[in-house]
């Protein structure tokens, strides 16, 4: 990496490191060149960048549309002609956010071990890997705010890893804590100090729960943050390049599917009078209401019109995605919240699940 | 130099691994995030229950039996009832109109639950180890002793049980329940009837002199006639665990049963108001002449539900 986009990319001064001699020839690169090389990448990367902002939500809004709809051509028109397009997005973000942190991430926590580990490569024949070149055109304050997202809204249980990708990212070594060993080591240990101290409940319930995975994820992390950042060996980054890509690119589509099918529409569960006086409860998402109707599109599939005078009551229902998986907590945070959710709950902390929303599956 | 190069291999064989194993655990955590959860939840123990799909519960509960189950103008009332309520609407089933009420007498309790004329009965239900080979039990939700209830006439004549030995005393008690056996065990003779409401009632035209059942139900009859009995305190020496009956067939509903009375429980624990707290202030609290507590369920199941990641303080 240049220094320029060294600069650019972490928003410091890049490392101080010893290069041999044979290195020199590509950080001597000519500057100018480099310069206006760069500004024309960054003027064609922020018009990507910009089409993708708008075009993904969309494209992603309009597929979850038609896999709300159960697949069916006149349902999603229906649901086309009734959600609106600022409610669409921020549907979409609110679910979405998660997906994009992520990849926005690994995305750059791959491009800056690429890019530093091509700079010092013996021969520099090498064409730049794909995610070091977006990393280097990259504002550094775009690069913090994925970063930022990422901390509010991943699972505190995944939060560690964050640890090691901001340090890959901006590549901090510990040698960037202090000059001298002593006082390093001393902040080193000072710093897993206080995260052990934050997270010593969980991990003893964690060990008594048998929850090995949950275990290795705490407390491993921080402690790969201490080597990985600078450059991997020539060997390990001529397959790393394309098969992080290949990686990134399987993880967006994994990732994106769920995303793609979480419902638009909030869940609720309508009680409907029959004829009879008899009620019954209908599960499913209410599109919209006017004067006579309510429509509600049933969990189970199919549209259907309720007279609104027959509607005796609605409530909020989760769904059973939102069930957890682990009973473990850090400092009375669930781990599968994020800092967010986790925040969120301490603001209405009473969760009451109507019993309608058991009654009828 | 080939100090600072030997550093610099080392220093990249760490990163290699450092950045293999990260690459490792995000893959596991990825893999976690997508995988179901280990313990079953509410749901799919409910879908698993025989009530799944049913438009109403039906819980057999006791309407002579003041504080604890009884039919007041045509309402519901007391604390099995209340109990009943919170169980039910925990179950999917709020409000009265999405329960039936059937009405049980004491010794109908286990065949009704074994003929699927009910789907839990909250009945002043001891849990014994006899029973437990008819029906399932979710609980206990009260733990009682076994007393008897003289009338204000006869309080000075009969104060132990050694008096109810007395064969000048009839005492009575109602069929099928634990206080028979308690009774016969102590060498006791008693006139079995059908509920302890009749006992009560034969009392007050003459027929007994005394009745034995358990304190609950007895302080229920002791608020509806406080100046014509009295409980004497007496050291039968077991006490009675009040259980929720489930069939037998159905584990499913009995481990739900016990994890909503856990719910209660946990809620009073915690120093919160329950639905069980509740329940008894508003019936057995203020008759009862030593203040109870919610007993701690047994052989609860963890199961996983929604409000699972509520904060807890």
């Amino acid at each position: 990496m240049s220094a320029a986009a060294a600069t650019a990319a972490g928003g410091a001064e890049p490392p101080v490191v010893i290069l041999p001699d044979r290195d020199r020839a590509v950080a001597d690169r000519p500057a100018r060149e480099d310069d206006h090389d760069l500004s024309e990448r960054r003027a064609r990367a922020s018009q990507s960048f910009w089409t993708a902002v708008v075009g993904v939500p969309a494209v992603f809004s309009v597929l979850r549309l038609g896999v709300e709809a159960g697949g069916e051509l006149q349902t999603t028109l229906l649901l086309v002609a009734n959600v609106g397009p600022v409610n669409l997005l921020a549907g979409f973000l609110t679910t979405a956010a998660r997906l994009l942190s992520t990849v926005l991430v690994a995305v750059f926590a791959f491009g800056a071990v690429l890019g530093v580990s091509v700079d010092r490569m013996p021969s520099p024949g090498l064409r730049r890997p794909l995610f070091a070149r977006w990393m280097e055109i990259t504002p550094a304050w775009f690069v913090a705010a994925s970063f930022l997202l990422a901390l509010v809204t991943w699972p505190l249980l995944y939060l560690p890893l964050l640890v090691p990708a901001f340090v890959a990212a901006f590549q901090l070594t510990p040698e960037r804590l202090h000059e001298r060993p002593g006082p390093r080591v001393l902040i080193v240990a000072a710093l897993l100090g206080v995260y052990a101290w934050l997270l010593l409940p969980t991990l003893r319930d964690a060990w008594r729960q048998g929850e090995s995975l949950a275990l290795v994820l705490l407390v491993v992390p921080p402690l790969l943050a201490l080597a990985i950042a600078g450059p991997l060996p020539g060997a390990v980054v001529r397959p790393l390049a394309p098969i992080t890509q290949i990686a990134v690119l399987a993880m967006l589509v994994w990732a994106a599917l769920p995303v793609i099918s979480t419902p638009v529409l909030p869940l609720t569960v309508t009680t409907v009078a029959a004829d009879s006086g008899a009620t019954q409860d209908v599960r499913g998402h209410v599109v919209t209401t006017d004067d006579v109707n309510m429509v509600i599109l049933q969990e189970r599939g199919g549209v259907r019109y309720v007279p609104v005078e027959q509607v005796r009551g609605q409530v909020l229902c989760p769904s059973e995605e939102e069930l957890p998986r682990h009973r473990l907590r850090i400092r009375d945070f669930h781990v599968e919240d994020s800092l967010l959710e986790g925040l969120g709950r301490r603001v209405r902390p009473v969760h009451r699940i109507d019993a309608a929303c058991r009654a009828v599956g | 130099m080939n100090d600072a190069v030997a550093r610099a291999r080392v220093r990249s064989i760490a990163t290699t691994l450092a950045v293999a194993l990260t690459l490792t655990l995000a893959a596991a955590a990825g893999c976690d995030s997508r995988r179901e959860p280990e313990l079953p939840s509410v749901q799919e123990k409910l879908r698993e229950s025989h009530i799944y799909g049913q438009p109403r519960l039906r819980i057999g509960v006791a309407t002579n039996e003041p504080l604890m189950g009884e039919l007041r103008n045509g309402v519901h009332v007391g604390f099995d009832v209340e109990i009943a309520r919170y169980i039910a609407a925990s179950l999917g089933y709020q409000g009265d109109d999405r329960i039936e009420f059937v009405p049980v007498s004491t010794e109908d309790r286990v065949p009704a639950l074994q003929g699927g004329v009910v789907d839990l009965v909250v009945s002043s239900f001891s849990i014994t180890e006899e029973r437990k080979k008819l029906v399932s039990f979710a609980g206990p939700y009260f733990v009682t002793t076994q007393e008897v209830m003289v009338p204000t006439r006869l309080k000075d004549n009969i104060r132990t049980i050694e008096d109810l030995r007395d064969p000048k005393y009839k005492i009575c008690t109602s069929g099928g329940s634990t206080t028979e056996a308690e009774l016969e065990k102590h060498q006791v003779k008693a006139l079995v009837v059908k509920d302890v409401g009749d006992c009560v009632e034969g009392i007050r035209k003459g027929r007994y002199d005394a009745v034995s059942s358990d304190e609950a139900i007895l302080a229920g009859f002791l608020a509806q006639y406080p100046t014509e009995f009295q409980i004497v305190d007496m050291p039968f020496g077991t006490s009675e665990l009040l259980g929720i009956g489930v069939p037998i067939g159905d584990p499913a509903l009995r481990d739900l049963v016990a994890f909503f009375l856990q719910k209660s429980y946990q809620q009073g624990r915690d120093g919160l108001s329950s639905p069980w707290l509740t329940a008894y202030n508003r019936t057995l609290g203020p008759w009862l002449r030593a203040e109870k507590r919610q007993p701690q369920p047994l052989d609860v199941p963890k199961l996983v539900d929604f409000d699972d990641k509520a904060p807890r303080r």
